[in-house]
């Protein structure tokens, strides 16, 4: 079953929306769900043209598509388990927040907190995506803790913050502190990184780009080949400012 | 007639042994204060009666009109923000906390673009503080980071630093020690046994380094940390570890600056890493009077500190999204009610912009650049001069504003609690 929903247009276009409702399985009942506009509670109705094609018996056959301006749209995906989402513009703020299961899609960018606290499932980013890509919530001890982030372009700040399982793959770069408190799970930046990993405990750093401002208290140990990239990468171990033992590995 | 105990309500030191003399319903000498608390009572120029913006210029309105069309403002927004409150009392702080909840409203102190940070990283490993109290009678190393207390607070090193007397450091200035880090040469740094310089958003590697450094691992350490020699921060953490009781002060030079929370995070974790040796503790130096009551009356009403969403009936926070001025810079209120702050000075100028853009009511004694960009402009009187109520000094405690005298204006609580009647119904909070 394929449920597009196609944004209208709004008297005031950067009102947010809050629509947690979206994910594949509440559409299983149908299309009467509950979305809201900065302070006002709406119809989904109110907000999107709904196009409803074929039918589902089980919320993985469920895909959900989403139209037009979507970027002021938050936690689309937020709590979904199975199913796929696929937006094609960009989207707003927590975009599958706490996912646990199925697939979302974003052709355009992301804003901040794309999948924070995630669980698994997968997320695919073909545009640059926020601050706070796969991190956690305020005050938070675990950020993302399973799945796959992927995102083709930037993010910004604080990329995979208390990062505790899973993966973040960017291929672009990724802004000032990324990994930062990080405590498991794999982090591979592809482009350029500023001051990576502070206060790291444990987990996996991989930057193929070129790192400013390293911080000092990291400790070299090698340099080894990475066969997985095809590189040669300077191994550090850190935080040493917390006894951390996590790796840290920079092409050289 | 002369009144003692008067507390300046200027700066978050919240000086309570000011003398101010009186005549005649005018202030004429104030004593004890700093040259911020003599202008604060000295110059205090009032805007006369309410204004509201015309096609050509400003009319003046009666209170009663005013707050009519405020609440009216209020109740028509989809997204409205009030913002501000840090130079109120804490019963105007919490009537705006209840028109919050009343119309799903998003409201948010000045903490926003001065210690939000430090608090953000408060909430991620804890404050190991104490009262001022306590560093002016134990601490014999003192710590300024990134502020400037001779400028902004200019009596904290006399009444509970350098040159204040204490009961376990009776010969301060001999016996107390004064690190300043700072990116440039400070008055504050003039006055420092070591100065450390640091280079501009060096502050997280320098703070990782002296952490390293406590623990041990100072063979990991390069020989320069942004601009600061190896030498120079082991002679830092060796003074640090052997003090009898050690205490950080640090501004906004830590705050604003590149890494903003993960800073403060880390110069928290430095101080707990020194309390494996001795007593150590950290506090944040605010800046406005009552910034930190805000932050007291908007936890206990609503659970956080600032940045506190109402627009789903229940609160939610979150620092980046729910704040003032990363919802005016993303175009998203539609209302805004200003109350004892001047963004329209301080906020970045897309932010400010905005608040041009849609109907903006001020409430504060004074005419201020967020003035020119208000619709509506309510005079009220100024919390610690003709108002009494209750401030919170930048350690957290308590203290009660005088009024010194009466100047006729309306209590800005009082105007608040008749602008929450009419959205009410009549009912008030
Ligand atoms: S230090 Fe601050 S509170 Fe004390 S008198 Fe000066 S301005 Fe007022």
């Amino acid at each position: 079953m394929r449920v597009i929903l196609e944004s209208k247009v709004r008297a005031k276009p950067n009102l947010p929306i809050e629509a947690e409702a979206i994910i594949p399985r509440n559409f299983l009942k149908g299309t009467d769900l509950v979305v809201y506009e900065g302070n006002k509670e709406r119809t989904l109705s109110e907000l999107f043209w709904i196009f409803v094609e074929g039918t589902a018996v089980a919320p993985e056959n469920i895909e959900v598509i989403l139209k037009g301006d979507t970027s002021r749209i938050k936690r689309v995906g937020e709590y979904m388990d199975t199913g796929s989402i696929v937006i094609e513009g960009d989207i707003g703020m927590h975009c599958g927040n706490f996912m646990s299961g199925g697939t979302i899609e974003i052709r355009g960018n992301a804003d901040s907190w794309l999948g924070r606290e995630m669980r698994g499932g997968t997320i695919l980013c073909r545009g640059n995506a926020g601050h706070y890509c796969a991190t956690g919530y305020r005050g938070e001890k675990k950020g993302m803790q399973g799945g796959k982030v992927e995102v083709s372009g930037n993010t910004g700040d604080f990329c995979a913050e208390y990062l505790a399982g899973g993966t973040v793959h960017i291929h672009g770069s990724a802004g000032d502190f990324p990994g930062v408190e990080m405590r498991g799970g794999e982090l591979i930046i592809e482009g350029d990184a500023t001051r990576p990993c502070g206060n790291m405990k444990s987990g996996t750093c991989v930057i193929l780009g070129t790192v400013h401002d390293m911080l000092p208290t990291f400790e070299k140990i090698e340099r080894r080949v990475l066969p997985a990239w095809k590189i040669t990468a300077d191994v550090y171990r850190g935080d040493v400012a917390n006894r951390g033992k996590g790796t840290l590995c920079v092409r050289c | 007639m002369i009144e003692h105990d008067v507390v300046c309500p200027f700066c978050g030191c919240l000086c309570d042994d000011l003398e101010i003399e009186t005549e005649g319903g005018r202030i004429v000498k104030v004593q004890n204060g700093c040259a911020l608390a003599e202008s604060t009572f000295m110059n205090d120029v009032r805007l006369p009666a309410p204004i509201r913006r015309t096609e050509t210029g400003w009319e003046d309105i009666s209170y009663q009109e005013a707050i009519k069309e405020t609440a009216e403002i209020l109740q028509g927004a989809d997204r409205p923000l009030l913002y501000g409150w840090s130079s109120t009392h804490g019963e105007a702080q919490s009537v705006g906390v209840h028109i919050a909840e009343l119309i799903g409203a998003v409201i948010d102190n000045t903490s926003t673009v001065c210690h939000g940070p430090s608090i953000l990283a408060i909430q991620e490993v804890g404050h190991p503080g104490c009262t001022l109290g306590q560093v002016k009678n134990r601490a014999d190393v003192i710590i300024y980071w990134g502020c400037n207390p001779v400028e902004a607070h200019p009596r904290h090193m006399s009444r509970y630093t350098t040159y204040a007397t204490g009961f376990f450091v009776p010969d301060a200035q001999r016996e107390r020690t004064v690190i300043v880090v700072d990116t440039r040469r400070t008055d504050t740094a003039g006055i420092a046994d070591e100065f450390v310089q640091i280079e501009h958003g060096g502050d997280y590697a320098v703070l990782s380094a002296l952490r390293a450094i406590v623990r041990g691992k100072a063979s990991v350490i390069p020989a320069k940390v942004a601009g600061v020699s190896k030498e120079q921060l082991i002679r830092i953490a060796e003074i640090c570890k052997t003090a009898k009781f050690g205490a950080i002060f640090f501004g906004l030079g830590l705050t604003m600056s590149r890494g903003k929370y993960k800073n403060i995070r880390n110069a928290i974790e430095l101080t707990d890493e020194l309390n494996r040796y001795t007593k150590f503790v950290i506090s944040p130096l605010r800046g406005h009077g009552n910034v930190y009551g805000s932050n007291e009356v908007f936890t206990w009403m609503t659970g956080y500190p600032f940045a506190v969403d109402f627009a789903r009936g229940i609160a939610f926070y979150n620092p980046g999204e729910t704040t003032a001025v990363d919802i005016l810079r993303r175009g998203e209120c539609d209302a805004a009610l200003i109350v004892a702050s001047d963004p329209g000075a301080n906020f970045p100028r897309a932010a400010a912009a905005h608040l041009a853009k849609i109907p903006t009511i001020v409430i504060d004694p004074h005419v201020n650049a967020t003035t020119a960009l208000s619709r509506i402009h309510i005079p009220c009187t100024a919390a610690g001069i003709d108002a009494a109520g209750t401030a919170y000094r930048m350690d957290g405690v308590p203290i009660r504003l005088k009024k010194v005298i009466d100047r006729g204006y309306p209590d800005d609580a009082e105007i608040l609690k008749k602008i929450y009647d009419h959205l009410n119904g009549g009912k008030g909070p």
